[in-house]
């Protein structure tokens, strides 16, 4: 039990995920951060596989709880680097419904890393915007999809990866989730899900559209454009692989 | 013919991508290199079409372990050729209409990715692929509607579609979790086989899982196809581009009349779903035909008239007649796209000049002066009562109505009896030198064109449901207790031949309303204007959900 308290803070249960948000928070670097959204959940899994026995069944509605929690405090959050670490909250938190059904260890490592990634892309995401604009802050600098076409393409589909789209892996895992689930089970993450797509069409609103007031700001160049579609692209082609479509 | 289905929806995904790499080119090849490809997607759909017809066979080709299938049916193949050319259709008005806009490659990138979720949509093979473009649709829909980055009211609206959509992607999302763990398939056709093999498989809370997961679909389609109360964000779709709001209306929004009909299997095992959708439909019918008649913005009233006729199309399903929902839906795509790409053109000529003819029309509406005669209102009620009902009755009974299908057939009988009354209850209402005339061009007009409906939707059901027994027993699903339907229909039609009567009656001796309004009237108008207060109320839930994720932010701002 001991062992599944301390994962419960790689793969955070509200109130313990207060240690990775204010990790996230604290850290400057965009790669530091990349980083620890990449490695700290793997942390829990290795617990999780550590662990004598199974996850009793209250941790199921505990994690469901965190996750709505999180998925609802996302819908007013503006700064993006907090927004990558809040949703990155809500969703590393269903890891312990998947691991409550006696799921296999590698599912779970594919589970967390599916859903680990593209909170880190959005972490390194963040740091174009500060040096542009002195802050990743949705509704500061909007309309940025006249000007800044790359970075805002690259910004629209990392967000929508981030929440679970299709056909990017997410969506897969959410599906292989539901099957672990019972009704409740199911409509919480379905509802979970909703608010997450909510949540990412006001980030985006704040960043991509709007008024233009960019006259004067380079883009993102094509390397790190070209960097960021192959990494998302290799992304998509193992999600279809892996997950076999969920079901 | 395995290719044929890959390339159809590749075809504009391969335009897509290729827009992407050559974005910088000038516009005109771009809109060159777009719409080349959208003439050949509609070859490749109107190829498949015809080698279907010649086949004779439904085709299911699998990509991929467990999903990434696609299925040539009927359907599939009718759909795919509607689909097509209402894409080629906007591919080719975009060209100039968009050539002033920003973000020009940027549109038709999110077009060309467009067509392609929708083709995949319809030719999807399994639960999976079918999940995928639903969804994809909904994503790419918001883009497109968002295209104008600068008008806060494209964006406002763009995200009420995509919020209806997302919500609407949920049932859907648990039928197909709940038909693959009931039925251990994710293929469609397996599945198929599978529920006629075993329809009573599983219970959920005590409800057969086929009719929980055909109310899931429904649930699905409604929301999609803009069904009460779930309507709110169709109208406003006019925010965006107009080629979108032609896509929308023409095609999109009909995806609702096509995933009821593509778990038609479903449905045969769940008539309470059934009379659902048809309540539905009624209610979104009569409500859109209010909203229609009460805009004075054309877009928007073309807008209500879309809801409107989903609500009929959801009717016809209601009623167990499934290919005629998608007669309907590839007809009304055809007319309302025809409307949307016509509006922009109506809106600048009234600009200039109201080009209205002072023929007897105009005299009669606008300028109120009785001209020459009109029918005595006992003949002209009479006509008006009979006369559509004979036709549509004669024309039923000459494609030889069946008795599974009668109550189905019965009820759109009805409708089109109130649809023809109210044509003929118009031309009564013009004074005109000649009404006997007119009136019998009415009634000609009327024949030809039920004839030509009732010829056509045989047709095209015996082209759809090629198992009679499937369409015989999706009917049978429909169908009411006789008795209950009999006293139905006699109280519907007693209400409908009195209710002429009393309209006839009151036109001729000029009772028509006039003077102050109730304040009954008031109120309803009121009720209309501010369309029902739906909108307002989802306006006060999100700012209530918004409201309380800031309070919970604030509390909690250290975790």
């Amino acid at each position: 039990m001991t062992l599944l308290l301390i994962a419960s803070l790689f793969l955070p249960l509200f109130p313990l995920s207060a240690v990775l948000n204010g990790a996230l928070t604290q850290l400057q670097s965009p790669a530091a951060r990349c980083a620890v959204l990449l490695l700290w959940p793997q942390l829990g899994v290795a617990l999780l596989q550590i662990a004598a026995h199974g996850v009793p069944p209250l941790f199921v509605p505990w994690a469901l709880l965190t996750s709505a929690f999180y998925a609802l405090r996302l819908l007013t959050v503006r700064d993006m680097g907090r927004w990558a670490g809040y949703l990155a909250t809500s969703a590393l938190a269903l890891v312990w419904a998947l691991a409550a059904g006696d799921t296999p260890i590698v599912d779970l490592r594919l589970f967390t890393f599916w859903f680990s990634l593209p909170p880190a892309l959005m972490a390194l995401l963040a740091h174009p915007l500060i040096q542009r604009f002195g802050a990743a802050y949705a509704g500061l600098q909007g309309g940025l999809i006249g000007r800044l076409p790359r970075l805002s393409g690259v910004l629209a589909v990392t967000v929508l990866t981030a929440v679970a789209t299709p056909p990017f892996p997410g969506f897969f895992a959410l599906l292989r989730l539901l099957h672990a689930l019972d009704w409740t089970g199911m409509l919480a993450v379905l509802a979970i899900w909703l608010v997450w797509g909510w949540a990412a069409t006001k980030l985006l609103q704040g960043f991509i559209f709007g008024t233009d007031r960019t006259s004067s700001i380079a883009d993102i160049g094509r390397a790190l454009t070209l960097a960021f579609t192959g990494v998302l692209g290799i992304f998509v082609a193992a999600g279809l692989y892996l997950t076999r479509g969920g079901l | 013919m395995d290719k044929l289905i890959v390339l159809l929806p590749a075809t504009p995904l391969l335009s897509a991508l290729l827009i992407t790499l050559l974005a910088d080119r000038a516009r005109r090849r771009i809109a060159r290199l777009s719409v080349g490809f959208s003439v050949l997607t509609f070859l490749l759909a109107a190829a498949s079409l015809a080698l279907y017809l010649i086949e004779g066979r439904p085709q299911w080709a699998s990509f991929g372990p467990g999903w990434g299938s696609l299925y040539l049916d009927p359907l599939t193949s009718v759909m795919s050729l509607m689909v097509a050319g209402i894409s080629l259709v906007v591919h080719v008005y975009s060209v100039r209409y968009m050539a002033e806009e920003p973000g020009y490659a940027r549109f038709y990138i999110l077009l060309d990715l467009m067509a392609t979720a929708i083709l995949l949509m319809v030719a999807a093979g399994d639960l999976v692929t079918l999940l995928v473009a639903w969804h994809l649709i909904g994503v790419l829909l918001y883009f497109l509607l968002g295209h104008d980055a600068a008008r806060p009211a494209a964006q406002r609206y763009a995200f009420w579609t995509f919020l209806t959509y997302r919500l609407g992607d949920l049932p859907l999302v648990l039928a197909a979790v709940l038909l693959y763990e009931t039925y251990g398939t994710a293929a469609l056709p397996a599945l198929f086989e599978r529920i006629a093999a075993a329809p009573d498989a599983q219970t959920v809370a005590g409800i057969p899982v086929l009719s929980v997961a055909a109310l899931l679909v429904a649930l699905a389609a409604f929301a999609r196809s803009a069904q009460f109360p779930l309507h709110t964000w169709l109208p406003y779709t006019m925010e965006g581009p107009t080629p979108v709001s032609a896509l929308m209306h023409a095609g999109i929004v009909n995806a609702g009349g096509f995933i009821i009909n593509r778990f038609a299997p479903l449905f045969v095992h769940a008539g309470g779903v059934l009379h659902l959708v048809f309540a539905v439909g009624l209610v979104t019918a009569i409500l859109g035909s209010i909203l229609m008649l009460t805009q004075n913005d054309i877009k928007k009233s073309l807008g209500y008239s879309t809801m409107g006729q989903m609500g009929f199309m959801f009717v016809e399903v209601g009623v167990g007649a499934f290919s005629l929902a998608i007669y309907h839906l590839i007809a009304h795509g055809l007319f309302k796209g025809t409307l949307f790409l016509g509006a922009g053109s109506v809106i600048g000529n009234a600009r200039k000049h109201d080009g209205v003819p002072h023929d007897d029309v105009y005299t009669f509406v606008v300028e109120r002066k009785p001209l020459a005669s009109r029918l005595p209102w006992v003949v002209a009620a009479v006509i008006t009562v009979v006369v559509p009902f004979l036709v549509l009755g004669v024309s039923r009974w000459l494609m030889g109505g069946d008795s599974v299908g009668e109550q189905g057939a019965i009820i759109l009988l009805f409708f089109g009896w109130v649809t023809g009354a109210q044509l003929l209850f118009a031309t009564y209402r013009l004074r005109v030198d000649n009404p006997w005339r007119l009136m019998a061009m009415i009634i000609l007009s009327l024949v030809i064109v039920v004839a030509g409906y009732t010829l056509i939707e045989h047709g095209f059901d015996l082209f759809l449901y090629p198992d009679r027994a499937l369409s015989e027993r999706i009917y049978a699903a429909a169908s009411i207790p006789l008795a209950t339907f009999e006293v139905l229909v006699t109280i519907l039609t007693a209400a409908i031949v009195v209710g002429w009567l009393a309209t006839y009656y009151a036109a001729a001796n000029g009772r028509a309303h006039r003077g102050e309004a109730s304040a009954l009237r008031l109120a309803f108008y009121s009720l209309i204007s501010r369309e029902f207060y739906v909108a307002d109320v989802y306006a006060w839930f999100t700012q209530a959900v918004l409201g309380l994720s800031r309070r919970l932010n604030v509390w909690s701002r250290w975790v």
